[in-house]
C-alpha cells in the first residue's frame, strides 16, 4: 500500500508541468513578471502583465489549469518584450 | 484490484491538469477579434500598447468563459464588451499618433558674428599688438550702438600646436579682448569670452594664408 502512495507521489511530483504549480506558484511567477518588466511599456510587456492579472485571478477562483495557461502566456509575451 | 485503483487515481489527477487551450475562434468573438485586428494593422501594438494589450487580454478571458459554456453570462459579456471597447480605442488612438509626423526640430538659430578683422596679437601670447586699437575701438562703437545685445568674444587659433595648448591661448585672447572692451566703457554683464582653439577653422590650416584666416576674433552676438 505504502509503495504504491509513494510511487503515485513520485509520479505526480516528476511531471514537469505539475511540479512546477507546486513549486514555483503562479503567484511567484506573477510577481517575476511584473519585476522583471518593471518600466516596459511595450504591447508585449504590457499584455503579459494582463494576462499574468488573470492567471492570478482564476488561481484564487481554484481554476488552475487555466491560470497556469494564462501564466505560460504571460511568461511567452514577457519574453517577447525583453523581461524573463 | 489494487492496480485498477492505481491507475484510476492516476489518470484521474492528469487529466484534472489537463485543460483544453483558449480558443478564441468562438463566433461570439468575431467582432472583437476583427476589432483587434484592425487596430493592429494601424500600428496599435506600437502607438497604444496598453489599450491593444487590454483588447488581447480580455479576448482570451472572453474565450476562456466561452469554453466553459453559459456559466457566467454576464462575465462573457462583460468581457466581449471590455474587449471591443479597448480595440476600438486602440484603433483610434493609433489612427491619430502612428501617423503622425514628428515635430520638426526648431532649426538652430542664426548666430550674427561680427569679425573683427584686425585685431592681432604677439606670438603665443594674449597681448594686443598696437595695430589692433583701431578694430577694437570701433567695436567699442558698435557695442555702444547696439546697447541691447550681449555677446560672446571668441578667439580661434590655427592647428599648429597641440589642441590644449591652443584652446588655452584662444581662451587667454578672448579674456584680453573681453578686458579691453570693459576697460573702454562696455557692461562686463553684456560680455563673455570663450576660446574654441583650433577646433573651427574657416580656412585651409596648410597655407600660410588660410591659417592666418583661421587665427581670429568675432564677436557672436547672444
Amino acid at each position: 500500500m505504502l509503495r504504491w502512495f509513494m510511487l503515485t507521489v513520485l509520479i505526480l511530483v516528476a511531471s514537469p508541468a505539475f511540479a512546477a504549480s507546486i513549486f514555483n506558484g503562479v503567484e511567484n511567477r506573477s510577481q517575476a513578471i511584473y519585476a522583471d518588466l518593471k518600466g516596459n511599456n511595450s504591447y508585449h510587456a504590457h499584455l503579459a502583465r494582463k494576462l499574468a492579472a488573470h492567471a492570478v485571478e482564476e488561481k484564487r477562483q481554484s481554476d488552475i489549469g487555466v491560470a497556469r495557461q494564462l501564466m505560460d502566456m504571460a511568461e511567452e509575451h514577457a519574453r517577447k518584450a525583453g523581461g524573463q | 484490484m489494487m492496480k485498477f485503483g492505481f491507475l484510476a487515481i492516476v489518470t484521474a489527477l492528469l487529466s484534472a491538469c489537463a485543460t483544453t487551450p483558449l480558443d478564441i475562434q468562438h463566433s461570439e468573438l468575431d467582432e472583437a477579434r476583427a476589432l483587434i485586428a484592425k487596430a493592429k494593422a494601424a500600428g496599435a501594438e506600437r502607438c497604444a500598447p496598453k489599450l491593444q494589450a487590454k483588447a488581447v487580454a480580455d479576448l482570451y478571458m472572453a474565450a476562456h468563459e466561452y469554453s466553459e459554456g453559459n456559466v457566467h453570462p454576464q462575465e462573457q459579456a462583460d468581457l466581449v464588451a471590455s474587449s471591443t471597447k479597448a480595440a476600438k480605442k486602440a484603433y483610434r488612438t493609433a489612427k491619430n499618433n502612428c501617423g503622425a509626423k514628428p515635430k520638426p526640430k526648431p532649426k538652430p538659430k542664426k548666430v550674427e558674428v561680427i569679425a573683427l578683422k584686425g585685431v592681432y596679437f604677439e606670438t603665443n601670447s594674449d597681448t594686443l599688438t598696437a595695430a589692433s586699437v583701431v578694430t577694437l575701438n570701433n567695436a567699442v562703437t558698435t557695442l555702444q550702438k547696439r546697447a541691447s545685445i550681449r555677446v560672446e568674444v571668441a578667439a580661434h587659433t590655427d592647428s599648429r600646436g597641440s589642441a590644449v595648448y591652443n584652446r588655452d591661448l584662444s581662451n587667454r585672447r578672448a579674456n584680453s579682448v573681453m578686458n579691453y572692451l570693459i576697460e573702454h566703457g562696455i557692461n562686463a554683464a553684456r560680455l563673455s569670452a570663450k576660446g574654441y582653439g583650433e577646433a573651427s577653422p574657416i580656412a585651409d590650416n596648410a597655407t600660410v594664408a588660410g591659417r592666418a584666416e583661421n587665427r581670429r576674433v568675432e564677436l557672436r552676438v547672444q
